[in-house]
């Protein structure tokens, strides 16, 4: 193995931050634009009896606050895997907390013996529609474009993700 | 496929928590080392409404480790209105012996205050009987209750009654708590205590508590106070009878940017007991401490904590006691 000086070594790895800027800043920026173009839409199982959700209640079941639906089925939160832009966006504007205040979270609201599990966790959109599709209670997040018939598009404040003044865009 | 099917078995959550001190402190000798406490969570879901809590401790002693049952819970959830609970509880009076429980990781402080630390004999730390509670209709104030009936403490007041109550009285608590939903972490409470206790050698003593807490948990900032007033008196004679009131006030703030995982933290308490009460007023219990500390979020998983206490007991001189604690949690979340 060939040991290079300090110097040259720090200087690569200057020189590869350098170009790595662009890339983060652009993927970054991206994640922005599509949101705002594509946003989160709040889907739940078919036959929930819920149309439209105010932010706090949103904001309070997604905090398991409030575990059950109006007609008493229990509340089966999804929420992605780390490292993608959807849960980035959801801890942002929902959760109002950091990766780490996240799973500080959950651990003491599985402390407290508030809740006996935390979210489920799934890692695409392909799964996240197969659990919704599948399981009675269930509410997650996906893109608007890739709502499908077979399950339910929640209104958020009343409005819908296609709409101007839709809050999660 | 039901959700029910999801949960046609168990699923079982373990967490893991532990925390390593090194201790030095003016009255003591034995400064150094110290493990704190091993800690294993377990919480099943059994169905979609029933559900399983346990928390068990290895605690370090002199020459041995004390283990114990310190949590055990079986609940069955009928709606966000009503869960129903059977087991043993950190009694839900005030906010801190709910909220934090045996994790040290979980506390932003390497020690749990004066009023409420384990073993304490002002509050009935745990709670063994029935509990029933849930939200009430109140919209965005969040109100929510608990309703507790069960045993009292034990002849040996620091225990609860484990293996049943002494007397015929059982205790009751009522707590009611507003968690505003305008305003995420705020946690505002109001509780009581009611039980009669055996004394060995003795008559029983009437104990009745309030408690009323204010907490902000954010954690910038985080606030967090809480005051406890107890009165006991003999149940044979009513005109003997003494005071407990006992606050403490904790104030911490995670910095901002780059420097996330630091957070500093400060806390004030207060106790005193009449000489005159029944039950406590021999156990030399007043108290007077303040600490300073540092949290190192050095790792998701792990913190470091440096905490500098200065305290007097029972008006015996002021002495100096500073703190490392080295606290993880073991979880797959």
């Amino acid at each position: 193995m060939i040991h290079l000086p300090f110097k040259i070594r720090a200087r690569r790895l200057c020189q590869i931050a350098i170009c790595l800027i662009p890339i983060v800043a652009t993927a970054k920026a991206d994640a922005q634009e599509d949101t705002a173009a594509n946003p989160l839409a709040i889907v739940v199982h078919k036959d929930t009896a819920v149309d439209d959700l105010s932010m706090n209640d949103l904001r309070s079941i997604f905090l398991a606050d409030q575990q059950f639906w109006p007609d008493r089925t229990r509340i089966i939160l999804l929420v992605r895997a780390p490292q993608s832009d959807e849960r980035d966006f959801v801890l942002n504007r929902i959760y109002q907390m950091s990766e780490a205040q996240f799973r500080q979270y959950w651990i003491a609201k599985m402390f407290r013996a508030e809740v006996p599990r935390g979210p489920k966790i799934v890692f695409s959109t392909d799964m996240t529609l197969d659990l919704v599709i599948a399981i009675p209670g269930s509410i997650s997040f996906i893109r608007a474009d890739d709502v499908t018939d077979e399950v339910k598009v929640v209104r958020v404040d009343g409005a819908l993700p296609a709409d101007a003044d839709y809050p999660l865009k | 496929m039901a959700s029910s099917a999801l949960h046609s078995q168990p699923q079982f959550n373990v967490i893991g928590f532990a925390d390593i001190n090194y201790i030095s402190a003016d009255s003591n000798d034995a400064d150094g080392f110290a493990i704190g406490q091993a800690v294993a969570h377990l919480s099943a879901s059994l169905d979609d409404s029933l559900s399983f809590f346990g928390e068990f401790t290895a605690t370090a002693k002199d020459s041995e480790y004390a283990v114990e049952v310190e949590r055990l819970i079986v609940k069955y959830d009928f709606s966000d209105r009503f869960k129903l609970s059977a087991g043993r509880y950190h009694t839900p009076v005030g906010y801190w012996n709910s909220a934090f429980h045996h994790g040290a990781w979980l506390q932003t402080t390497a020690s749990r205050p004066e009023m409420v630390k384990f073993g304490s004999k002002l509050l009935p730390i745990h709670f063994v009987g029935v509990l029933l509670e849930g939200s009430l209709p109140s919209g965005d104030l969040g109100l929510e209750y608990k309703a507790g009936f069960g045993n009292g403490r034990h002849s040996n007041i620091a225990r609860a009654g484990d293996a049943g109550d002494l007397n015929g009285d059982k205790a009751w608590i009522l707590q009611v708590l507003s968690k505003p939903r305008w305003s995420r972490g705020l946690n505002l409470g109001i509780g009581f205590y009611n039980d009669e206790i055996e004394v060995p050698e003795s008559p029983s003593v009437k104990e009745s508590t309030l408690s009323a807490h204010a907490a902000w948990s954010n954690d910038s900032p985080e606030i967090i106070f809480e005051y406890l007033h107890s009165k006991h008196e003999l149940t044979t004679d009513s005109s003997t009878s003494g005071d407990v009131d006992a606050w403490y006030a904790q104030f911490a703030y995670r910095l901002p940017g780059k420097n996330r995982a630091w957070k500093p933290y400060a806390r004030f308490e207060r106790t005193r007991v009449d000489d005159t009460d029944p039950l406590l007023g021999a156990e030399a219990l007043d108290y007077d401490g303040g600490i300073l500390g540092m949290r190192w979020d050095f790792n998701p998983y792990a913190t470091l904590k440096a905490e500098y206490r200065n305290e007097e007991f029972d008006n015996g001189g002021r002495e100096n006691n500073f703190r490392v604690q080295l606290a993880i949690v073991l979880t797959s979340l």
